[in-house]
């Protein structure tokens, strides 16, 4: 009875339903399958315009996908908890590195010893190894989680003492702590520069020898469908990612969420309405890492070799322009900015090739490259610079995506606080009321 | 979609004669899991089935029982619109008793009238503010008064008036004289006549005291099967059912809600929806998208207003567009109207283009995105606005009908659309309605005509003609031999010093199109000219003022700044432009304070009182004429 009423809420279930109609079910379920087909079938996908989901750009995706559980992370400290934090870097670094010492190392004996910090001066090993007890996947994935929580947890009474710039100062000596704990430690870390092999995403039930479910290779899949290594790490963490958000949206509109959003809103009146301030800003942080960790584990996992320096300060400030361009204390808004964030700097590197593919041909197009691109010739003007990666005047690509990033944050900060999503709602709004305004 | 059963046959002989109360047995015995009704309650509609809602009238039927309710016996209600109502309305009939509705907006001094002209026995309050009207008066002013239950329990509950009892403990009595008589209802039920006063509907009293009409269970039984068991008026020949919804939101005391809510569910099982308050209604309206809707004229206006001005207040591009289409609306308006209310192919066309731009987003936000049927009635409308509505899609009809006569009366049919009209009698009723030649009056005289007016036997010998028919006070004349007419009341009709015939209500009716005037008092009678009393509408002219950088305080001020006389003094003149010279409005005056039920200047329904409104305002009237 109810269709055709989408206002008609008969139950709180349906008040509070995520997806209250059944064209917004449909909708995702189509979203859901053309993932799927598009990831699984370049052949189906010719005629698609752009090579999106070839394997060329699946990597990227995994990438995205990836980001996208740590900002997901960010966004319940910062968007919803309203904590500011430079320190999400460090957060996931921890989950990355319980990852590797816990699973890394597959297969060799003895490694345990090298987990024991100084365990030189302990007398424990006499080489030089790198820590890793070879456990299966379903360990250290949740655990990877679970360590960064429990520092979040330890971190948390700092934010209920200092608040706003102070709180990121103190978050951004996190990072500078894991850092220098990385050059520190190169038994748990590998080298500073070119970091450690990370554990491969397969799934194990302990340590044999063939893994239950293999990921690391191409191959069939449950002997029925014929998958590359990307495809099925894509799956894989796709997944987690959907877990992962599915309790987000959750977690935003349950008891302990609106308990959340008002210490955001003014902690001091949060906690006059009998809001305990300590007990959620430590539920943010827990919960905020956590996700953190997970996504530093795959990110581990799934690039293979990662060094301590990746976990910079860059990174984190790469979260924090994914959540104000996307809209901070949204869920959708998170993910709008981590798909923006992580593949324009990949759309406009394609279009600069392509552009730059176009430089001797006539017409319009040709005359748009010349002027925009330049190979550093004599009388060659324009902005972008294809032939050098080196800073300034004309910039490379990877410059101007910087420049981009920065511009972007100033103009969404003044004119759209709610980031992308914010614009979304403008549209949205705009449709809802026609032909009123409100 | 679950299925939904056909209507039960009427109860077999031995069950006694059928009355509403019966056919809602019948409903709960056919389709125990089918809906009844929908109520809203902090934020969530909860669905009541017919089972549970049976149930729940046998426990307040029995309860009346144990209170001593016996037949005849009369049981008053005064509340909003809620599940409640029905239920204590079909309880009270179940046990032959008589049924008394107030409305909810009634101040105290015409709930001690209406308690003791009719007598009650037990009164249902809603909640505090309904019951201080009765107990803050002493015991003694209510003579007949021995219980009054109260459904909602906030500031009552400690009072320690013996009379009080909450709805819940009602219930529990009447639960526990059902299980030490079990067929104590139904017995009653089997000895129901067709011959018993089933309500007393008061009429709202636009001249004297409100009077209390009988209804019968013949007149209702006749009512049911004429008004809401005629296929002609719906499209396709589809009788309302319980794939129907309605929203229940006019006062339930009043005979039209009573017919087109209360009687529609016991008659054809259509889902009732309360609204929560007349102020939430068009929220309610959107989110029930009923199939069904019948309003008054002044809600049909304010619909309007609501979409011109929200439409003005919109950006420039979706200005462009709402004025492009609404000109489409009135063009498709104005063919169906020449046509009968039916739809030519270019108007199909143009109907399908405006609906995918425009008309499915104006209807969906009125919430009538699924009204299949819609009707005006209790007061005249002005055909603009009916036009309008039939312009982006709607299939509107304008009825007629009053309380004495059961509101069976005419009705505009589908495909035979007259506007200006109110219909046609009823097939069923063909010679049921005449019109005086001599004076003009509509006279009816069928099975829903009511036996009299309670306690009042010289005013029900005035309304009755020697030979039986009933005088509805309704100037009427025949248009094509086949719909009637109405053109005023009889003692409305003004007669000016120049000895012409003039309709006030038409040229009133035609100035409240403005989204500026809210009531409208067309004066004229013996005089030498026509002049009016008008009342602003003060949230619209409020804004206007604001748009034009005007500051105002109160309603008076507002209405006494020249810049907004002189609006409507253009609205004025632009209602004078469609009219005869002699019928033109020479003067006016606003009206410097908000019309009011309380203060006795409109009646219960939202009806001017005009001998009240000309005396209070007898200084602006004779202003006018000097």
């Amino acid at each position: 009875m109810a269709f055709g009423r989408p206002l008609l809420r008969r139950s709180y279930q349906e008040d509070a339903a995520i997806l209250p109609t059944w064209f917004q079910k449909g909708s995702l379920v189509f979203f859901l399958v053309t993932l799927t087909l598009a990831v699984l079938g370049n052949g189906f996908f010719e005629w698609l315009p752009i090579r999106l989901f070839g394997n060329t750009w699946l990597g990227l995706i995994v990438l995205t996908t990836i980001f996208g559980i740590a900002a997901l992370g960010l966004n319940i400290l910062v968007g919803v908890t309203g904590q500011v934090s430079l320190g999400h870097a460090f957060f996931m670094g921890t989950g990355a590195y319980t990852a590797v010492m816990l699973g890394g190392n597959v297969g060799k004996e003895e490694s345990w010893k090298a987990c024991v910090p100084f365990h030189d001066n302990l007398g424990l090993l006499e080489s030089q190894g790198e820590c890793g007890l070879g456990l299966p996947i379903w360990i250290w994935l949740p655990m990877s989680g679970v360590v960064a929580a429990l520092i979040g947890i330890i971190v948390s009474p700092a934010a209920v003492k200092v608040r706003g710039l102070y709180l990121a100062i103190v978050t951004l000596g996190l990072v500078f702590i894991g850092l220098h704990l990385g050059r520190m430690l190169p038994e748990w870390a590998g080298d500073f520069e070119s970091g450690r092999k990370w554990p491969k995403l397969d799934i194990r039930l302990w340590k044999e020898e063939t893994p239950l479910i293999e990921i690391s290779e191409d191959g069939k899949w449950f002997g029925l469908i014929h998958l590359t290594e990307v495809q099925k790490e894509f799956f894989l963490i796709f997944a987690i990612l959907l877990v992962m958000l599915w309790f987000a949206k959750n977690l935003v509109r349950s008891r302990t969420g609106r308990a959340l959003q008002a210490i955001r809103d003014r902690d001091v009146a949060a906690e006059v309405m009998g809001v305990p301030e300590f007990k959620y800003k430590r539920t943010g942080f827990a919960i905020s890492s956590f996700y953190a960790g997970i996504a530093g584990a795959l990110f581990g996992a799934f690039t293979g070799r990662v060094s301590p320096i990746q976990f910079g300060l860059l990174l984190s400030v790469d979260f924090i322009a994914i959540l104000l361009i996307g809209g901070a204390g949204t869920i959708a808004g998170t993910m709008l900015g981590t798909l923006f964030v992580e593949l324009l700097p990949e759309v406009v590197e394609s279009f600069t090739d392509w552009l730059a593919g176009q430089l001797d041909s006539g017409g319009p197009i040709g005359l748009m490259a010349n002027f925009l691109l330049t190979e550093g010739g004599e009388g060659d003007f324009g902005p972008i610079s294809i032939a050098t990666v080196a800073p300034g005047w004309p910039m490379s690509v990877f410059f101007w995506n910087l420049v981009i990033f920065g511009v972007l944050i100033v103009v969404f900060l003044i004119f759209e606080p709610l980031g992308l999503f914010g614009v979304w709602l403008k549209v949205r709004n705009y449709w809802k009321g026609w032909p009123f305004s409100y | 979609m679950t299925a939904v059963a056909e209507r039960p046959a009427s109860s077999n002989a031995g069950s006694g004669y059928p009355t509403v109360a019966s056919r809602a047995r019948d409903w709960a015995m056919s389709a125990p899991t089918q809906l009844a009704m929908r109520e809203k309650h902090l934020g969530i509609w909860h669905e009541h089935l017919w089972g549970d809602t049976w149930t729940t009238i046998l426990e307040a039927a029995h309860g009346l029982i144990a209170l001593g309710v016996d037949v005849g016996d009369r049981v008053s209600i005064h509340a909003e619109d809620r599940t409640e109502w029905v239920i204590m309305d079909l309880a009270t009939v179940a046990v032959r008793g008589i049924t008394v509705g107030m409305y909810p907006t009634n101040p105290a001094a015409e709930v001690e009238y209406t308690l003791n002209d009719c007598g009650a026995k037990v009164h249902l309050v809603e909640d505090q503010e309904q019951a201080d009207k009765v107990i803050e008066l002493p015991a003694s002013t209510f003579p007949t008064v021995e219980k009054i239950i109260y459904v909602e329990p906030r500031g009552i509950r400690r009072s320690e008036d013996p009379r009080l009892l909450f709805w819940d403990d009602f219930l529990t009595l009447g639960r526990e004289h059902r299980a030490a008589n079990a067929n104590a209802v139904e017995q009653r039920m089997a000895e129901a006549e067709e011959s018993d006063v089933m309500t007393l509907v008061y009429t709202s009293g636009t001249t004297g005291p409100p009077k209390g009409a009988m209804l019968t269970n013949k007149n209702a039984n006749f009512g049911i099967d004429v008004i809401i068991q005629t296929p002609e008026r719906m499209a396709g020949g589809k009788l309302p059912g319980p794939q129907d919804t309605a929203l229940t939101y006019l006062p339930l005391c009043h005979i039209a809600e009573r017919v087109f809510s209360t009687w529609a569910l016991v008659g054809n099982g259509v889902v009732l929806n309360f609204a929560e308050s007349i102020e939430s209604v068009n929220a309610n309206l959107r989110e029930i998208q009923p199939t069904l809707f019948f309003a008054v004229p002044r809600i049909w206006e304010k619909l309007l207003a609501g979409i011109t001005i929200r439409g003005a207040a919109s950006s420039p591009i979706k200005k462009g567009f709402m004025g492009m289409f609404m000109k489409l609306a009135g063009w498709i308006g104005r063919s169906r109207v020449q046509n009968n209310g039916n739809w030519t192919p270019l108007t199909r066309v143009a109907y399908a283009i405006g609906w995918v731009f425009m008309f499915r987003a104006i209807r969906e936000k009125l919430g009538m995105n699924r009204v299949r049927w819609a009707g005006t009635g209790a007061a005249p409308i002005a055909p603009e606005v009916l036009e309008f509505f039939m312009g982006i899609g709607l299939n509107v009809y304008e009825l007629y009908g009053m309380t004495e006569n059961t509101a069976v009366a005419t009705a505009n049919l589908h495909g035979r659309v007259k506007v200006g009209t109110v219909g046609e009698p009823y097939p069923a009723i063909k010679d049921g309605i005449r019109i005086d030649a001599e004076t003009g009056e509509i006279q009816t005289k069928h099975d829903a005509n009511f036996i009299g007016y309670w306690g009042k036997p010289d005013k029900t010998a005035e309304t009755f003609t020697e030979d039986g028919w009933l005088k509805t006070g309704d100037v009427g004349e025949w248009v094509d031999d086949t719909h009637i007419k109405v053109v005023d009341r009889i003692k409305h009709i003004i007669i000016t010093a120049g000895g012409k015939n003039i309709s006030p209500s038409e040229i009133e009716n035609t100035l409240k199109t403005s989204p500026f005037i809210n009531e409208a008092m067309v004066i004229g009678d013996r005089r030498k000219y026509l002049t009016a009393l008008i009342a602003i509408e003060a949230d619209v002219v409020g804004n206007w003022a604001l748009s034009q950088n005007m500051p105002f305080t109160t309603y008076r001020d507002l209405s006494e700044k020249e810049e907004v006389i002189a609006l409507i003094s253009k609205e004025v003149e632009k209602t004078n432009e469609k009219f005869a010279r002699v019928e033109g409005i020479k003067k006016f005056r606003l009206i410097p304070k908000e019309l009011d039920h309380e203060d006795g200047e409109l009646t219960a329904t939202q009806k001017l009182k005009r001998s009240s409104v000309e005396e209070a305002f007898t200084d602006l009237v004779e202003d006018m004429y000097r």
